[in-house]
């Protein structure tokens, strides 16, 4: 026991050896002064003392933590206890147990996607995002110009750091593969504070001074699966894109790039963008070109909102002093989680969603296993009360109960745990692979365990402390009377179970409607018409910066491949875009200004275009509504051509013939030379918005590649192969990457909402049938307690009816208190989930209706057990009994 | 000393003789044991170690104050005092006790059941 002795201060210890010593030394000076020696005097006096090392002891304790045998007998109680109830302990840690695994698993993917976006960076809660913003408030990326500027002048901030995302191509002509990589600023490194694993990364100043070689940074996994981790890769040269690059660093293991939920395997600098992307050095040199993620690391003692006005002043500032191409844009600073470029902004409202769910579901599982081990206590009120009457403290029967409780917690917590391992690896269901193309496995790790020990003790408290509280409140007389006879439990017992039931069905009503609201709006999501067929479709890009095309032979291998496909047997068109609708990014936008039409001063007129190739709406059935399609001689020897969707027309020409009609964008000026219907181009639940096609012969943007798509009257994967041999036959060291049919691509978008919504109807299952159990409980508890009074009504002429009519009436009411408070809670949080809905009020009668159905039916069938019980009383029996 | 009188007399009953002395005045651990002996006229044979562990636990429940002072004697003490809420506690515990004596004492003194 001397370790215990330390958890309590010295100074009590000192204090009684004092005493007791002053104590004895003064009783033995007066048996001296009586006349006896000084032996016998402290002999005397420490007989007459008792055994101080006891007393000792029993003195401080008083001041002492329960000792850890008292700790460990409880445990051991409680366990005896519970395998005395095996039912009830059996189906509060099944509850527990789904309840926590449900909460932690969402955890551990929100933690993966929002809470920790920058594994391996120090100190990344203070790194945020600097996004630019349009005149009409949209966000986009930042040009290399501006941020080059917000770095030099911004006093808010330690360190700022610019990224591109891309895809590479590793190796030489006959073999290469792609990978991820950013194209970055030179510190940022720096500003993640990440150390190479090895080597080193990218000296200061490469930015401004220009690069003397061409330098790269790679990732730890391709380090591994390329060069087998063998450290001689330092200094060894790579083909990227076909340009021979040194490699000078490799990253730590921990650390995956500046895109939350992907792995980056490279990092080129950006002064190297040219060599990378020969025709982008626009790159680096138009400001009006807002390609780049800026992240920023937060100055010490600076805070967020005094950074967020830094930004805002300065870039409207610029927007000021840089002219036209500027106008009207601002700037805004964001928490990386909130941020807009990457995996997190799709999947944070389901994420948030399903969280909410969770929390409503752990509520329920708290609220039942407070509700059963309630009726547990009341079945134990004898033996509580005789402890008391023993002598037992109150303060010691609620440790007592709460020891059980979180036996308990930590039997369903540990079971959750293990499922919660399981379940996170299903993230995939959120996320398409595609998408993210080596999205994490979410790890269980030490931030999981400590979330699920926080649920524990959470559940413990919040389920543990009224049954523990109300257990310990017995009297010795009235238990050993009352309950001596099976009483009544007690009125507040009674009341307090009520309580809890009415509570479970609020909450259950709550999670069937958010499920019932979700469902539906996805359902209205998805028979949206996004304006195009893609049945019997199929899709694969290419990337020809990958192999070093200028334009005029990119040009002409597109041109080859789609002519190529259109022979292969069985399809019927096919043509190329650089954006596909529905794709997970918006794809890019250009300042127009259009013949007729004065915008209102900040108006908006960076629009959003594709592309394309002559056929291209042939292929994906866009109807054409006027004009022409494009033609091959629709190429740099002619005048620029440009399609325009209907919105177009209504939105700046009054609806008026756009036929010949001049728009200015990239410098020059186009004539629309067709209308066609509008498509969804970025997501199906966007209101009609203005949108235009230009030929991708007459603008040639290869940096974000081109994507063939073909059409075939028989199925979408024979198209893929047939895209796949006409790259082949033009140029075998093209990589085609992303080959799917379109009907899976579109799908893509909806997969998180999707399995957010078949989730939570998962959830509000679980909630309804865990609301069932507690009204079973209840009424049956009431039926049992009430035998004898079932006995005396039928002895006095009571039919079944009237009995059912006496347990009916009980369920009723608490059915009816649960209906209203659930009814009414959902309304409220309606207003809240009101904008990830779409096309679907967040007070839908019919939702609101089948939710409150939903749970009359279930609670129908709780009482329905019990009620026949009540129904079949004998009154001899019940009598008997007593 | 047997085993019998060894703690206590029975649950609390040396907790309220402490804190009715206390009442009267102000003294440490030495002093208490000597006065319980006197004005028990010895009757009660209390285990004078006993005494400690009774005053923390009233030190521990807020119902006595403790501080270190200096004995007639010369000696560092420490000097215990009544507070008002020992005071409350005594006065209840008393007029319990007192009933239960009665009742004891009057089947004790009866005999019939």
């Amino acid at each position: 026991m001397t370790w215990l002795s330390r958890l309590f201060p010295r100074r009590v210890d000192d204090d009684l050896s004092d005493e007791m010593q002053a104590h004895l030394d003064e009783k033995a000076d007066d048996l001296v002064a009586r006349g006896m020696s000084r032996a016998d005097a402290t002999a005397a006096a420490r007989r007459a003392f008792g055994n101080v090392t006891r007393l000792h002891e029993q003195a401080r304790e008083p001041w002492q933590w329960p000792t850890l045998e008292s700790v460990v007998m409880d445990i051991r109680f409680a366990l005896r206890q519970l395998r005395r109830a095996p039912a009830l302990t059996t189906v509060i840690v099944l509850t527990l147990a789904i309840g926590i695994a449900a909460t932690a698993t969402v955890f551990s993917w929100t933690r993966a996607i929002l809470l920790d976006p920058l594994p391996g960076a120090a100190d990344p809660a203070r790194i945020e995002v600097l996004e630019s913003l349009t005149p009409s408030g949209k966000w986009t990326g930042t040009s290399w110009l501006d941020f080059r500027d917000f770095r030099r002048y911004l006093k808010s901030f330690d360190g700022m750091a610019a990224s591109y995302p891309i895809s590479l191509a590793v190796g030489d002509e006959t073999h290469s593969e792609l990978h991820w990589g950013e194209i970055v600023s030179s510190d940022f490194f720096d500003v993640l504070r990440v150390r190479p694993a090895l080597g080193r990364f990218f000296p200061v100043g490469l930015d401004t001074a220009g690069a003397a070689e061409p330098v790269v940074v790679i990732g730890d996994a391709l380090w591994h699966s390329r060069w087998h981790g063998d450290s001689s890769v330092i200094g060894s040269v790579v083909k990227i894109n076909r340009y021979p690059f040194t490699v000078i660093g490799v990253a730590p293991p921990s650390f995956h790039g500046s895109m939350p939920g992907e792995r980056i395997d490279m990092w080129v600098p950006a002064a190297l963008v040219g060599q990378i992307l020969p025709t982008s050095n626009h790159l680096r040199e138009d400001r009006g070109w807002r390609t780049f993620r800026v992240l920023a690391r937060l100055k010490p003692g600076v805070d967020h909102a005094a950074a967020l006005k830094e930004v805002s002043w300065f870039a409207s500032y610029m927007a000021k002093v840089n002219g036209e191409r500027s106008t009207g844009m601002s700037g805004d600073l964001l928490p990386i989680w909130k941020s807009h470029w990457g995996i997190q902004d799709a999947l944070r409202a389901p994420l948030l969603v399903l969280m909410g769910a969770c929390a409503l579901v752990l509520l329920i599982v708290c609220a039942n296993m407070a509700n059963l081990l309630l009726a547990r206590a009341t079945a134990r009120r004898r033996e509580f009360g005789l402890r008391l009457a023993l002598g037992a403290p109150r303060r010691r029967l609620i440790r007592q109960l709460l020891t059980e409780g979180s036996v308990l917690a930590v039997a369903g917590s540990a079971l959750g745990l293990v499922c919660t391992a399981w379940f996170a690896q299903s993230l995939h269901l959120l996320v398409p692979s595609f998408a993210a193309p080596a999205l994490l496995d979410p790890p269980v790790d030490s931030s999981v365990l400590a979330f699920t020990a926080a649920l524990a003790c959470a559940v413990t408290l919040l389920a543990g402390i009224a049954p523990a509280l109300h257990g310990s409140r017995e009297r010795f007389g009235e238990a050993l009377s009352d309950g001596g006879r099976g009483g009544t439990g007690g009125v507040h017992a009674t009341r307090l179970r009520s309580a809890l039931v009415v509570a479970e069905m609020a909450l259950a009503v709550v999670s069937l409607v958010g499920a019932g609201l979700f469902w539906n709006s996805l359902q209205h999501t998805r028979a949206v018409s996004p304006g195009f067929t893609a049945d019997h479709v199929a899709m694969s890009s290419v990337s020809l910066t990958l192999s070093g095309y200028d334009s005029a032979r990119a040009d002409d291998f597109l041109r080859r491949v789609a002519d190529d496909i259109t022979r292969e047997p069985g399809v019927t068109s096919a043509s190329y875009t650089d954006y596909v609708p529905l794709s997970i990014g918006q794809g890019s936008w250009e300042d127009l200004q259009i013949e007729g039409y004065t915008p209102q001063p900040g108006e908006n007129m960076k629009l959003f275009r594709s592309a394309i190739g002559p056929d291209y709406f042939a292929t994906m059935q866009i109807p054409l509504v006027a004009g022409r399609d494009f033609r091959l001689d629709d190429d740099s020897a002619h005048t620029p051509a440009m399609i325009v969707n209907e919105t177009f027309v209504r939105q700046y020409l009054h609806g008026g013939s756009a036929l010949g009609l001049k728009v200015k964008g990239w410098g020059k000026w186009f004539t629309i030379v067709g209308v066609v219907k509008d498509v969804k181009t970025y997501r199906l639940t966007d209101p009609p918005t203005p949108y235009f096609y230009v030929a991708a012969r007459q603008v040639y943007r290869p940096e974000y590649g081109y994507t063939f798509v073909a059409r075939t009257s028989g199925p979408a994967d024979q198209a893929a192969q047939a895209i796949a041999r006409a790259v082949k036959s033009a140029d075998p060291t093209v990589p085609v990457f992303g080959a799917m049919s379109l009907t899976d691509y579109i799908a893509a978008p909806l997969r998180g909402p999707q399995a957010a919504a078949q989730l939570l109807v998962a959830l509000a299952g679980v909630a309804l049938f865990l609301a069932a159990i507690g009204l079973y409980g209840v009424i049956s508890y009431s039926v049992a307690q009430r035998s004898r009074e079932m006995g005396v009504r039928v002895a006095l002429g009571a039919r079944p009816a009237d009995l059912l009519r006496v347990v009916a009436s009980q369920a009723i009411v608490l059915l009816g208190a649960g209906l209203v408070a659930g009814l009414a809670s959902a309304a409220a949080l309606g207003r809240v989930v009101s904008s990830l809905l779409f096309a679907v009020s967040p007070f839908d009668f019919p939702v609101f209706f089948a939710a409150a159905f939903g749970m009359v039916v279930i609670a129908l069938a709780a009482t329905g057990i019990p009620a026949r019980r009540a129904m079949k009383v004998d009154p001899i029996e019940a009598l008997r009994y007593e | 000393m047997s085993d019998v009188s060894a703690r206590d007399l029975f649950p609390g009953a040396l907790e309220m003789m402490i804190l009715r002395l206390l009442k009267q005045e102000r003294m440490h651990g030495y002093a208490l044991v000597q006065r319980i002996q006197q004005a028990s006229r010895n009757l009660l044979q209390v285990e004078e170690g006993s005494l400690y562990p009774a005053l923390q636990r009233l030190l521990k429940q807020g119902l006595v104050d403790a501080e270190w002072d200096v004995s007639s004697t010369n000696r560092r003490v420490r000097v215990y005092r009544i507070t008002p809420a020992g005071a409350k506690h005594l006065s209840r515990e008393v007029s319990s006790f007192t009933r239960m004596f009665q009742g004891i004492h009057l089947i004790l003194a009866d005999g019939t059941p």
